[in-house]
């Protein structure tokens, strides 16, 4: 179990890398938010996975806050290219 | 090793897979709008199978609830920062490469609640928060502001709410298992989209399809299901009268998107025992 979740947790780090290459990249700030929130995502898929680990809810815990941190701030991003456009 | 452990394994695998997938189609979809298709099917599914997973692993029946509270709320978010963020990045003209674009002539209100007068009653607020407290089985002043805030939250969504919308439990459960049959599609056909080198089966458009249903529910239901059925993301919802836009990675024809949402607006009202309109 160690060694799978390990090798899960390494797969879900590379995915964060070629997220963070497109936020990097853009070209816009719509395409950056996306990457952010799917890093997001993906961090919070590595903590389930270290639930599967510990078989502590600690972490199931981090990983409702880090989904609600993601949902929120993608939320509040869109609002501000809304309103960044009209006004 | 159990059975429930084989499950686990399967499922966190599964979703680490279609994660990694939607990474990959981030950096490698042609246009924002592709991306975004990429993001929130396949990463918010990933993240809920691994959640999933985890309390099977660890053979935690806790674990496995908390898991299942991840899945819906995913279920509940995604579609929603998925339309908000298309919409934004329509609106900052990031669609490009569109060969149908029904959206370009739409009328500039977006739906809005009529939220009326809302009343907070502090009456039906004292035993939400009283078994808050009792279910934390602690009685410190955070779980008791915690608790004040959700019934809160709920008295205001109550004032939103214009009439009661009846779910009718059978085909509730038949819109579900459907539901979730398109979801498995939707994702296999993402991931197809990923791993296949050339992306010149790509034809993206932006459809509108008029709601049948005058209610206000059934057409956000039906928004958020449209966002995880195979290749296509709602960006729009207008009210008066209710038409919804649809951004669809494989556009054939205008009809066939129509058709595809009209069988899903079957389901749901079937499942809420709304009325068609007239």
């Amino acid at each position: 179990m160690t060694v799978f979740v390990t090798a899960i947790q390494g797969m879900l780090g590379i995915a964060a890398l070629l997220a963070l290459f497109r936020a990097v990249k853009g070209p816009d700030l719509v395409d950056r938010i996306v990457a952010l929130d799917l890093v997001l995502l993906l961090l919070a898929g590595g903590l389930a996975a270290e639930a599967a680990r510990s078989g502590s809810e600690f972490f199931v815990s981090a990983v409702i806050v880090v989904a609600l941190v993601a949902f929120a701030g993608t939320i509040i991003v869109a609002r501000f290219i809304e309103w960044r456009d009209t006004s | 090793m159990s059975i429930a452990e084989i499950a686990g394994i399967t499922l966190i695998l599964g979703g680490a897979i279609l994660s990694f997938l939607a990474a990959w189609g981030l950096v490698d979809f042609p246009s924002a709008l592709a991306r975004m298709h990429a993001a929130t099917k396949s990463a918010s599914l990933g993240l809920a199978l691994v959640a999933l997973g985890a309390g099977l692993a660890a053979e935690s029946a806790a674990l496995f609830g908390i898991g299942v509270l991840v899945t819906v709320f995913m279920f509940l978010t995604a579609p929603i920062s998925g339309h908000m963020l298309g919409r934004a990045a329509y609106d900052a003209g990031q669609a490009s490469g569109l060969v149908h674009d029904d959206l370009a002539n739409r009328p500039s209100r977006p739906l809005s609640f009529e939220t009326g007068q809302t009343r907070v009653s502090l009456l039906r607020m004292l035993p939400l928060v009283v078994i808050w407290v009792l279910l934390w089985r602690d009685s410190s002043a955070g779980v008791w502001i915690g608790g004040i805030a959700v019934a809160l939250a709920i008295e205001l969504i109550r004032g939103i709410r214009r009439r009661p919308t009846l779910v009718r439990p059978g085909a509730f459960v038949v819109f579900l298992a459907q539901y979730m049959w398109k979801v498995v599609l939707s994702n296999l056909r993402v991931a197809w989209e990923v791993i296949t080198p050339h992306n010149d089966q790509i034809t993206e458009a932006i459809v509108a399809v008029p709601m049948r249903t005058p209610s206000v529910p059934a057409a956000l239901l039906v928004a958020n299901a449209i966002s995880y059925t195979p290749g296509s993301l709602t960006i729009e919802l207008t009210a008066d009268p209710l038409v919804l836009y649809v951004h669809v990675l494989h556009f054939e024809s205008v009809d066939a998107v129509r058709r595809e949402v009209a069988d899903l607006e079957d389901l749901v009202l079937a499942a809420l025992g709304e009325p068609l309109a007239v």
